[in-house]
């Protein structure tokens, strides 16, 4: 069976979504990265392979995410993507005629504005994470209860609590405010929400030309409370696609398949062997100049498979020597 | 001889040329601190006070760099260089900031240059300068009017030849003839072109700026830049966006943005430093322009100190991606 591969390797979540010769969904996994970014790719061939049929033959694979070069040198990618691109692809595969994609991440939103098919105009946020999963994790920790509860729990909110969310530092002390004064925890969770809705909507939306069909995505797209005030907010219909966890994994994967269908040439994928292979990661100051660049490399058995993390490319032009 | 020292920063890509000249007319010695290095930036940045900005720690770690290497330090207060406008009251205040953070930098030679107070207030700040040198005005006239000259030609060669300031300032020190502009200048018709717009010590300084323009020529785009556009380009674009400019260097800004978003380029990217109060200013109007347009992608870029290169190499590959994909979608179309 002919397949394609695509790996998302976010801050906080590992995502693999393989697709057949005429792009359809064949299996996908959703992993908790955990900080183990080279681990978690291994374990997670392991798992997909397990999905797969036996005559399955990878034609390519590509990476996207925060690692995405970290895992493409792993897997030995064909195609190393953005992951904004990718997001655009996987959900424009489902939904063609949609026009703005909301993608909140563990670690990163990004809006993605689509006029006629094609990408017009995106926005990121910036290094603050107020607008992200992270932060909903952060204040569901600290009222002890679980993420999965926090999405059920929020819908029950009758009168919710307003708190500041420009910056999660705030967002806490106005919550533990809040919890003095003796308002409701489901409250103060669906306030969490409208937070952050209000918080992506001022800084990453800003500007942006907002326009139905809108399709929600990312790992906080599975929190019904954020979809409610999401909806609110918009005062229209938000879709949540199926498989919205792993849409940049699929769009990496459909990218690939059309890169491979226009190049004619074979895939580089190393095979569901490196699982097995132990990587091992190290990092040096660089001398070169006063930059003092921090260099990561990666290798297996003392040989050096890459190096980066430099301002020029003197280690990524040449890793052997 | 005497040596003046001037730091790599902030005007220095303005007005090197005119400034060196003008020095060497006098009979100085002109040293200039070496390219912008994460020691350079990490020292200037310990020394300024919390609000300021990048540009600016950037030109205090030059400072720092040219302590010991030469007798006097040239930090200008540009006031303005054109009639009722506004310059950022970091620069009128740089000599003076200078002196108090950095205390163990040599004596500074100062200059106020405002336009608003007339041609005659310019001329005797001009010769109060040169007095530092020679007690003769004629040879402080002639090393005026020959830095006059070499800024002109670097202008032009800017403007008309589509050379980078570094590429000007060599052409410029080797006094070698300059060929017209070639058409190897020029884009290829199926080369995509990026206009990359903001102050030239942002797009210049490829430490600050992760090497933007060096990654678009990386990915065969060819770069357009606001110095290669002439000064009626800019004004003319400043006059259909806002009317008129507000503050010194808008053209760089505003101007160029203006110009671009409408001369058929691919895209547009900004360049802004974070904390800085009329480049935000400027960057919202070419923003709100662009979207007005909608025919021209834009994006605009906050570098900061602490900005992950990560973060610039993301958006850098997801807009190229969105030019890239969308100039596709138009061959196809056209087939």
């Amino acid at each position: 069976m002919e397949a394609y591969l695509g790996i998302d390797v976010g801050s906080v979540t590992t995502k693999f979504a393989v697709l057949n010769g005429s792009d359809e969904l064949v299996a996908h996994i959703y992993l908790l990265t955990q900080g183990k970014p080279i681990d978690m790719v291994q374990q997670g061939l392991k798992q997909i392979k397990q999905q797969l049929p036996k005559d399955v033959d990878i034609c390519g694979v590509a990476t996207t995410g925060s690692a995405r070069y970290l895992a493409g040198v792993i897997v030995g990618a064909d195609l190393v993507k953005n992951e904004i691109t990718s997001h655009a692809v996987g959900a424009l595969h489902y939904f063609p005629q949609g026009q703005t994609i909301i993608e909140i991440g563990g670690q990163d939103s990004k809006i993605i504005i689509i006029r006629d098919g094609i990408v017009a105009d995106f926005g990121m946020n910036t290094v603050c994470a107020a607008g992200t999963g992270s932060f909903l994790d952060h204040q569901a920790l600290r009222l002890n209860i679980s993420i999965e509860e926090f999405s059920q729990r929020a819908l029950d909110s009758t009168t919710p609590v307003r708190i500041a969310g420009r910056c999660t530092v705030f967002a806490e002390s106005d919550m533990i405010h809040k919890q003095q004064m003796g308002h409701r925890t489901v409250d103060i969770l669906y306030g969490l929400c409208q937070a952050l809705v209000r918080n992506y909507l001022n800084n990453v939306g800003l500007g942006k030309d907002i326009q139905p069909p809108i399709i929600f995505q990312g790992g906080v797209a599975f929190n019904q409370g954020i979809v409610k005030a999401l909806q609110e907010e918009l005062g229209t219909e938000v879709i949540v696609p199926p498989h919205h966890e792993v849409m940049g994994a699929i769009g990496a994967a459909l990218l690939v398949h059309e890169e491979i269908a226009d190049s004619h040439n074979g895939s580089k994928f190393k095979g569901f062997g490196i699982s097995e292979i132990k990587y091992h990661t190290s990092s040096f100051e660089c001398k070169a100049c006063p930059n003092q660049c921090e260099i990561a490399q990666l290798s297996v058995n003392g040989q050096v498979l890459a190096r980066w993390g430099g301002r020029c490319d003197l280690w990524e032009r040449s890793p052997t020597s | 001889m005497i040596k003046v020292g001037i730091p790599r920063a902030l005007l220095y890509y303005q007005y090197y040329p005119m400034w060196k000249t003008f020095f060497e007319g006098l009979g100085a010695e002109v040293v200039v601190s070496p390219p912008t290095t994460q020691a350079i930036l990490s020292s200037g940045s310990s020394r300024v006070v919390a609000d300021t900005c990048l540009p600016v720690k950037v030109f205090c770690g030059h400072v720092l760099a040219l302590v010991g290497e030469c007798d006097y330090i040239f930090i200008p207060a540009i006031r303005s260089v054109k009639s009722k406008i506004c310059n950022c009251s970091k620069f009128l205040g740089l000599p003076d900031m200078t002196k108090a953070v950095i205390p163990e930098s040599p004596p500074i030679l100062d200059i106020d240059i405002d336009i608003n107070k007339g041609k005659h207030e310019l001329y005797q700040a001009i010769y109060k300068l040169g007095r530092r040198f020679t007690w003769n005005p004629f040879k402080v006239r002639q090393a005026s009017i020959a830095a006059w000259q070499a800024h002109l030609k670097y202008k032009q060669l800017m403007s008309n030849h589509g050379l980078t300031p570094s590429q000007a300032i060599e052409r410029i020190s080797n006094t070698t003839e300059v060929e017209p502009k070639t058409p190897s200048g020029n884009p290829t018709p199926n080369q995509a072109t990026i206009a990359v717009i903001g102050h030239p010590y942002l797009l210049y300084d490829a430490h600050i700026n992760y090497r933007l323009i060096h990654r678009l020529e990386q990915a065969h785009y060819k770069v357009l830049t606001p110095e290669m556009l002439t000064t009626e380009e800019l004004e003319l674009a400043i006059t259909r966006l806002i009317g008129g400019a507000y503050w010194t260097y808008e053209e760089e800004m505003v101007g160029a943005g203006g110009h671009y978003l409408e001369s058929g380029t691919d895209g547009v990217i900004g360049i802004m430093a974070f904390g800085c109060g009329p480049d935000s200013l400027m960057m919202d109007i070419v923003h709100r322009w662009a979207a007005r347009l909608r025919t021209t992608p834009f994006m605009s870029l906050t570098l900061e100190e602490h900005t992950a290169e990560a973060g610039v190499v993301t958006r850098l590959e997801a807009f190229l991606d969105m030019i890239h994909r969308k100039k596709r979608r138009r061959l196809k179309l056209c087939v």
